[in-house]
């Protein structure tokens, strides 16, 4: 079998199980629902695995396969086929994405075990899984853009799972919204490249590009400016980040999944498979490569204050996000890449370990309440840490390798992206203390009631509230389930967890300075034609850009060990003494608040006023009232001319014929 | 020459009256038969049609020489698809009619039976005046409708929904006059059909004026902002199964003229007006979705979502651009095809909110009607023209024509995009999601109602994973009703 | 002395041509004598049958003569019997017949006793067989009064309704100063012109002797066009139509209604597109306007209107607006559309008053829209029909008036009086509102117009004791009403007979463009 058409067997599994669970779900007993999605999403990892060895096979020059289905759209010059598109590329992120939703369905098996919407769920999973695969194998931008879209469909979905709880609802709207504002811009993006390059075809408009655009060429500019957008907007990158802290609204699987692991990293995805338009509009590229470091720090910055365990993971999911974004636009595809994969495990193993003590709370997600579950879940707080350690770049984890080695390349480039490495350290710096705060407050310290209860082995059952509104949670829809699980207690959950530690730890052997490349040389084939193709650092500047990481990290850890451990009242004190930052960071810089004055509001008001004074006065009142008034007095007027007595017709008959006849006398002179 | 088309045309209105004088059980039947063999015909239309073989099924013959009014009806790209809309859109919706409760059944179902005849003869008319002609009957059946079966201020809606879309096509039939008579050469014989016509330009400057009252007719039947006046009477007081009809079908009556006879008979005329016709269709897209999310009314949601929708069409059409055209055709087959099963469904979700239709009232529904959700959820999706979805292929086609030469107006449009996104969520989560609403007692989708709307369901994803079914077959006749428009880039680009 | 006698040149008479007026002529007094007898079967039967008789055999006749194209009129150039005449006289036939049907059970017959009555409505019709073929001044005068002077006498012939008499009275008055101002024009046209016949008027139009626009001429053209402007009702003389509509005995209005109208086109066509037909420039504004006027006003007044006699009254007017757009063009295609407009006005209005009549006489609302309130479910047929009246009348497809009116909009289009066309548009669009509230009425429930309510009035049911049996009651009405509404939908579905005939009334006026 060829390495397509195991591409189209990637996304065929996923539907398959999408239908069997969404069309059968009333005939599947107990968790098989659950059982055929893990399935499903194994099948699609194999078949990448088969397509990763087929490619393999081919020669480096010939690694760029495209398949088509059959014809999707075409009038005059606008013209795609359903296409897939087999490439280092497509598949290493086939791998990525299939690998790592496996194991986050094998944990959804037991972890959403005693949900209502048990089916659903898996559906739901299904399809994000094979709208991600799409998206990441699509040969042309319409294909991709319905992957794009779909999978902001999914996580929509997802977000609003529980779809009884009014916050849920409301993020999911917020997700939705701006996800499709990103959607419109790459499609506006589409059109400025088809009306240049007149294809959609991703190799056919990479080989174009340079034909068609001047360096620099104002429109490919604003068309990048576009496709950056849509990056942003699924990536959660400043200004479009508001939607993913609300997104964890979702079941901690999916924040794990789509929100850590997959989706959100897809503009990161983007940017790197548009890598031939953003060199020739180096502009572009570095605009990215700004608001990447920008996020990376703001997000940091908010993530110190935030005390929701799941949101504190979310903004530092943001903020490395702004490390890949970066690097995919500094040309360090390959560090970039690297780090979604490594981000993959070790962000999908947080949220796991977090979801588990959030099961041991019963749905309670705020860190002030937690604290001392380290003799409780002892798995968890090992897997927890791990994570926390990858995160952190703690030396010699998968983090470590991968985020310096996008430092080294910023450090590399020269002039003013130094700045960029150096705010990069700061982020790192950041990153290793929030890492451990969470670490320090959730595990450590004193044992809270859950924690003991949990010691003494049974699950607390608190009655659930829901933190934003802090009405009583409605458990109709399943939330928070009528049971919960802790990895401690479902075999499935460890299975799931356990991979992904070890992968957190070891992750990085694929790409250590001096010692492997086995990524950058399998990636090769997609980047060759980069210009900036040997501008990669050298191993030394590697090496020193390690040490300096791995410094960081310890100084940042053992920061928040000082803080939260040593001195625990460090943490209030500092708070009441910066009280007006602290309250701009858990504000999250006031981003809802400012759009909801900029946007919603507004829009509320355009509405009313449309609605009271154009509909009503205009359009009813002037249009329709104005004609049927002017028919209204002409009738009154024939109703008082007709008085029925004689002598006034007689009168309008002598006015008449006197009309007349002048009329004619003055024609006739 | 054939008599095919005669039959389709006429088969609904003969059942209709077979079913007017049977008794009870007997009529239901029927008036399902007429409708299902037009469906029937339909289908093998579609299997056999010629693509890019022009006018087909051709019927030909004098009707009213004196006038030179001709019989004339005839299939192409314009027009297949629309009338499989109405065949499909009158099966679903006599279906639901006919296995529900309608007091007078028998003058119900004649009304229906003759609307379908009407919209069908409109569609397929290749004569001017033939096309007035049905254009204008059509209003008689559903005046009859909306204001016999209709609820609340009915007969107000009805009279003011007729006098509305009177006034405008009556004005556009002295302009068709006028243009058969100024285009008749000296001594020639007047004639309507639209083939002579397009061979008989008439002078640009009387071009202008009668573009204008054609263009009248068909914003008012669309309707386009300011001339929706009749819509939120009409809407609020129409019975469902009739308001899925005027809303997904009728609409686009209007529209597909533009296509149909203003630009291949008359294009100086349709370049003239080209930016401001632009100016109102991209205004009626915003002013539509800002109407639309801010109703508390289920019905007005649509109502408002359906002008910003005709409005993206019209702004397709007079792009004078192939994708345009071409996205601006696909788009009233699509909005016909969501805009149908999702009055059904808002059907469905006040039969189980005592017959509340506001958002305020409702929610919560999905946990007790798990498929009725999924069904709407993909309608919805649809609607607001998700990609993957044959409406955004028909959306992206409507786009890039609008960027090809009108720049800033297509980006504006792009914004109704997420407006659309906005008003749909909205609907689709006040109605399913969110907490139990208070009039609500859910319960799942009735048989009828899933065996009207899961059809429909399985064309919108069948049309989304191959669009180009549709578009494949339009395509040629599409660049021909253009052909003649040439359009000159906005001076804003 | 048989020498004397053959020294008197008395004019050639061709009896042929004239046998359908001799019909009427004999008839009438035939009718008159038999009205004589006591006996009630003679007077409620064989009255009516004799009146019958008298006008099947004038169509008998009037086809037997028909023959098309232009030709030479008969007695001394006084009478034109063409089928420009002959075609209308038709109508005013057909128009006699149902005035007969619908009179079977009217008091009024009754009343004014039924020889008189009958005798009366064939007097009136030879007038206006005589009006239609006029060919000189004088006869034209002649026909006008023999046509009006009756209808005065039919309109009181409700003797113990006030109204009746009132309308009989305002009518007469009204009438006879139309008759003077038209008289007044005719002399004048006579004083320019120094000719009676219409042929020698239009030759002496346009010579040097006469120019097109020469004043006294115009003038007279000015007062002619009034005084038949009352007769077809054209605002601004058209203020006595609804009183006297209203008055008059229904069987009489829908008589008046159609077949006078039609008269009085006959005599605008003759005049106006044959004798001043060169003059057509200067004439033709004025009377475009009055048109305009006259379809503003027509369908503005009839708007508040709850008597349907009333609001028909004014939607007459409207018609007459719509009818005399196809006179102002003076082209041969506006002949044959208010030709054909003519007739197929004669459809929808009969079929229109025919339910009126049957309504009123069985509700306590008389002709008040009341009376009509769920119509369809006391009697369907009768519904139906008026449904399709009222369709018609607007102008909805596939109905007669719908090609009516296409063919008048054809027609000022054609004749460069687009502008024209357009206000029969927005004439049409106002005249929905009236129209469609009649159809809602009657089918769509009970439910309140704003407009004030008509005392209720008490009534002799004809046969009632429900609504039913009063729906049963009549049956020739109901026959009328249906059989009329079924010809408006079968004209509209194929209307070339009607157009065919419209073409040989055209053909009989010679030099139209």
């Amino acid at each position: 079998m060829s390495a397509t058409s195991y591409g189209w067997l990637v996304l065929a599994f996923p539907v398959a199980g999408m239908l069997i669970i969404s069309l059968g779900w009333r005939l599947l007993p107990g968790r098989l629902p659950g059982w055929i999605g893990t399935a499903a999403i194994f099948l699609a990892f194999l078949a990448s695995i088969g397509a990763l060895v087929d490619l393999l096979d081919h020669p480096e020059e010939e690694r760029q396969l495209v398949d088509s289905a059959w014809t999707y759209a075409a009038t005059a010059d606008f013209s795609a086929d359903l296409a897939i598109l087999v490439d280092p590329l497509s598949v290493f992120m086939c791998l990525v994405v299939s690998g790592v939703s496996f194991l986050i369905h094998l944990y959804s098996v037991a972890y959403m075990g005693g949900d209502r919407g048990y089916a659903r769920y898996f559906a739901y999973l299904n399809f994000f899984v094979f709208s991600m695969l799409l998206l990441v194998l699509a040969a042309n931008f319409l294909i991709l853009i319905i992957g794009w879209a779909f999978v902001g469909a999914a996580s929509y979905l997802l977000i609003s799972y529980w779809y009884q709880r009014e916050t849920a609802v409301r993020a999911g709207i917020k997700a939705f919204v701006i996800n499709v504002i990103g959607d419109v811009a790459l499609v506006v993006a589409t059109f400025l490249i088809l009306d240049h390059v007149s294809s959609l075809d991703f190799l056919t408009v990479f080989e174009g590009a340079d034909r068609a655009f001047g360096d620099n060429d104002g429109t490919l500019i604003a068309a990048c400016l576009l496709l950056l957008v849509g990056a942003f907007a699924k990536s959660a990158q400043l200004p479009l980040h508001t939607w993913l802290p609300d997104a964890m609204e979702g079941p901690t699987p999916v924040s794990a999944l789509i929100h850590a692991a997959t989706m959100v990293t897809a503009g990161v995805y983007l940017i790197a498979r548009m890598h031939p338009l953003f060199e020739l509009a180096p502009t572009a590229a570095d605009v990215g490569a700004i608001i990447g470091c920008a996020t990376l720090l703001f997000a940091g910055t908010v993530a110190l204050a935030v005390t929701d365990l799941k949101r504190v993971i979310a903004y530092s999911t943001i903020s490395q996000i702004g490390y890949m974004v970066m690097g995919a636009s500094i040309a360090a595809y390959g560090a970039g890449l690297f780090h979604l994969m490594t981000h993959a495990f070790f962000k999908a193993l947080l949220f796991m370990a977090a979801g588990s003590v959030i099961g041991a709370m019963a749905g309670i997600q705020d860190m002030d309440r937690m604290g001392g579950f380290r003799r409780a879940m002892p798995f968890t707080f090992i897997t927890f840490t791990v994570g926390a350690l990858a995160l952190a770049g703690f030396p010699l984890t998968a983090g470590f390798f991968s985020k310096d080695e996008i430092i080294a390349y910023a450090i590399n480039r020269g002039d003013w992206y130094v700045a960029l490495a150096m705010l990069g350290y700061v982020g790192a710096f950041l990153t290793a203390f929030y890492a451990f705060r969470m670490v320090f407050r959730v595990f450590l310290g004193e044992a809270v009631p859950e924690a003991r209860e949990l010691e003494q082995g049974h699950l607390a059952h608190g009655e659930p509230m829901n933190p934003m509104t802090g009405e009583p949670e409605d458990t109709d829809v399943g939330f928070p389930g009528p049971e919960h699980h802790v990895a401690e207690r479902a075999w499935s959950m460890k299975a799931a967890m356990g991979p992904l530690a070890l992968l957190s730890i070891v992750g990085g052997v694929v790409a250590i300075p001096g010692i492997s490349d086995i990524l950058e040389k399998f990636l090769e084939p997609t980047f060759e034609d980069s210009r900036f193709h040997d501008t990669a650092p050298t191993t030394g500047a590697e090496v020193w850009g390690l040490v300096a990481g791995g410094v960081i990290s310890i100084l940042g850890i053992g920061l928040a060990w000082w803080v939260y451990v040593r001195e625990p009242g460090t943490a209030t004190r500092l708070r009441e003494r910066f009280a007006w930052l602290h309250r701009f960071l858990v504000n999250k810089w006031y981003f809802d608040e400012l759009y909801e004055a900029m946007f919603v509001r507004p829009a509320a008001t355009i509405g009313g006023f449309s609605r009271r004074v154009i509909e009503t006065e205009f359009v009813q009142g002037t249009i329709v009232g104005g004609a049927t008034g002017i028919v209204r007095v002409g009738t009154s007027v024939a109703r008082a001319v007709q008085t029925g007595y004689l002598r006034l017709y007689a009168l309008f008959l002598l006015l008449g014929v006197a009309a007349l006849t002048l009329y004619f006398l003055i024609t006739s002179s | 020459m054939t008599i095919h088309l005669s039959i389709v045309l006429f088969l609904p209105l003969a059942c209709g009256l077979v079913a007017a004088r049977l008794p009870g059980r007997a009529a239901r039947s029927a008036v399902l038969a007429g409708p299902l063999a037009v469906l029937a015909y339909v289908i093998v239309m579609l299997v056999d049609f010629e693509t890019g073989g022009g006018l087909q099924w051709v019927t030909n013959d004098e009707w009213i020489s004196e006038l030179g009014i001709s019989y004339k009806l005839g299939v192409d790209g314009l027009n297949l698809f629309l009338i499989a809309l109405t065949a499909i859109g009158w099966v679903a919706c006599t279906f639901v009619a006919a296995f529900s409760v309608v007091d007078r059944p028998r003058q119900f179902f004649f009304h229906l039976a003759l609307a379908e005849t009407a919209v069908l003869g409109a569609f397929m008319a290749q004569d001017l005046a033939l096309f007035i002609v049905f254009f204008d009957l059509m209003l008689v059946p559903f005046y009859f409708l909306i204001g016999g079966w209709g609820t609340g201020e009915r007969v107000r809606a009805t009279t003011k929904f007729v006098i509305y879309t009177l006034s405008g096509s009556l004005l556009m039939m002295a302009a068709a006059i006028a243009l058969g008579v100024l285009a008749t050469p000296d001594g020639g014989e007047i004639s309507f059909a639209l083939s002579d016509l397009a061979n008989r330009p008439v002078a640009a400057g009387s071009q202008h004026w009668i573009v204008l009252l054609f263009a009248l007719a068909f914003f008012v039947k669309a309707p386009l902002f300011p001339l929706h006046g009749w819509i939120p009477e009409t809407y609020r007081s129409t019975s469902i199964p009739v308001l899925a009809l005027l809303s997904g079908v009728l609409s686009k009556v209007g529209v597909y003229g533009f296509l149909r006879i203003v630009l291949p008979v008359m294009p100086d005329g349709a370049e003239y007006w080209q930016e401001l016709f632009i100016i109102l269709a991209v205004f009626s897209i915003l002013y539509g979705s800002i109407l639309a999310f801010s109703q508390d009314n289920v019905r007005l949601v649509l109502a408002y979502s359906s002008i910003a929708q005709l409005g993206f069409v019209v702004l397709g059409i007079f792009a004078f651009e192939e994708k345009g055209a071409q996205g601006a055709l696909f788009q009233m087959l699509n909005h016909g095809l969501v805009t149908v099963p999702l009055f059904l469904i808002l059907g469905v979700i006040a039969a189980r909110a005592r017959g509340s239709e506001s958002l305020s009232e409702l929610g919560g529904m999905a946990f007790r009607a798990p498929v009725l959700a999924g069904l709407f959820l993909v309608i919805a999706l649809a609607t607001l023209a998700m990609p993957g979805s044959s409406n955004f292929v028909g959306e992206i086609l409507i786009l890039f024509g609008a960027f090809e030469n009108q720049l800033v107006y297509g980006l504006v449009a792009a914004v109704g995009v997420v407006l659309a996104a906005v008003y749909m969520i909205r609907l689709f989560q006040g109605t399913m999601h969110g907490r139990v609403g208070p009039a609500v007692e859910s319960r799942e989708i009735d048989r009828v109602n899933l065996a009207a709307i899961a059809p429909l369901v399985a064309v919108i994803v069948a049309l989304g994973v191959y669009p180009h079914f549709v578009v494949d077959r339009t395509e040629s006749d599409t660049s021909q009703a253009i052909a003649k428009t040439h359009a000159e880039v906005s001076v804003i680009k | 002395m048989s020498t004397l006698i053959a020294q008197i040149q008395a004019p050639h008479i061709d009896y042929k041509e004239l046998s359908p007026l001799f019909a009427l002529a004999g008839g009438s007094v035939i009718v008159l004598m038999v009205g004589l007898l006591r006996s009630r079967f003679v007077r409620t039967v064989a009255v009516p049958a004799l009146t019958a008789v008298a006008l099947f055999t004038a169509i008998g006749l009037t086809i037997w003569i028909w023959e098309p194209g232009n030709r030479e009129p008969i007695l001394e150039g006084a009478l034109g019997v063409d089928t420009l005449s002959l075609g209308l006289s038709m109508l005013f036939y057909v128009a006699g017949l149902v005035t007969i049907v619908l009179s079977l059970r009217s008091t009024a017959a009754e009343q004014a006793g039924h020889g008189e009555y009958h005798s009366l409505l064939l007097g009136s019709i030879a007038g206006m067989v005589v009006l239609a073929g006029a060919e000189s001044l004088m006869t034209l005068f002649i026909g006008f009064e023999l046509l009006s002077i009756p209808l005065y006498v039919l309109c009181a012939t409700h003797l113990h309704r006030r109204t009746s008499l009132e309308a009989g009275l305002k009518y007469l008055v009204v009438g006879s100063v139309g008759s003077a101002t038209l008289l007044y024009g005719l002399a004048l046209v006579y004083g320019a012109t120094g000719a009676l016949e219409f042929s020698e008027i239009s030759r002496a139009i346009g010579t040097d002797a006469v120019s097109s626009s020469d004043p006294l001429l115009l003038t007279g053209i000015a007062l002619c066009a009034t005084g038949l402007a009352f007769k077809a009702s054209v605002a601004p003389f058209h203020q006595w139509t609804p009183d006297v509509y209203q008055g008059a005995p229904t069987p009489i209005t829908t008589f008046m209604a159609v077949a006078t109208k039609a008269a009085a086109f006959a005599v605008f066509i003759r005049l106006f597109d044959h004798a001043f037909g060169l003059s057509q420039l200067d004439w033709g504004p004025a009377l475009a306007v009055l048109a305009a006027v006259t379809i503003v006003i027509g369908n503005v007044g009839a708007i508040p209107q709850r008597s349907l006699k009333r609001m028909l009254a004014w939607s007459s007017v409207a018609q007459a607006g719509y009818m005399l757009a196809g006179v102002v063009v003076g082209t041969e295609l506006g002949v044959r559309a208010t030709a054909f407009y003519l007739a197929v006005y004669l459809l929808m209005n009969v079929a229109a008053f025919a339910v009126v009549i049957a309504r009123e006489r069985v509700s306590e609302h008389g002709d008040d829209l009341r009376s009509f309130e769920n119509l369809f479910t006391i009697s369907p047929w009768l519904a139906g029909a008026m449904t399709l009246a009222m369709l018609s009348l607007a102008g909805f497809p596939p109905t007669a008036g719908f090609i009516g009116k296409f063919y008048l909009i054809d027609a000022s289009v054609g004749g460069d009086y687009t502008w024209l066309g357009i206000a029969i548009v927005i004439g049409s669009v106002i005249s929905l509102v009236y129209y469609l509230r009649v159809i809602a009425v009657m089918f769509m429930g009970r439910y309140e117009v704003e407009l004030p309510t008509i005392p209720p009035r008490r009534v002799r049911p004809v046969a009632g004791w429900s609504p039913e049996a009063d729906a049963r009651a009549q049956p020739e009405v109901l026959a009328v009403a249906v059989l009329f509404a079924a010809l408006t939908i079968a004209v509209g579905v194929w209307p070339e007979p009607l157009f065919d005939a419209a073409r040989d009334v055209s053909s009989a006026l010679p030099g139209l463009h």
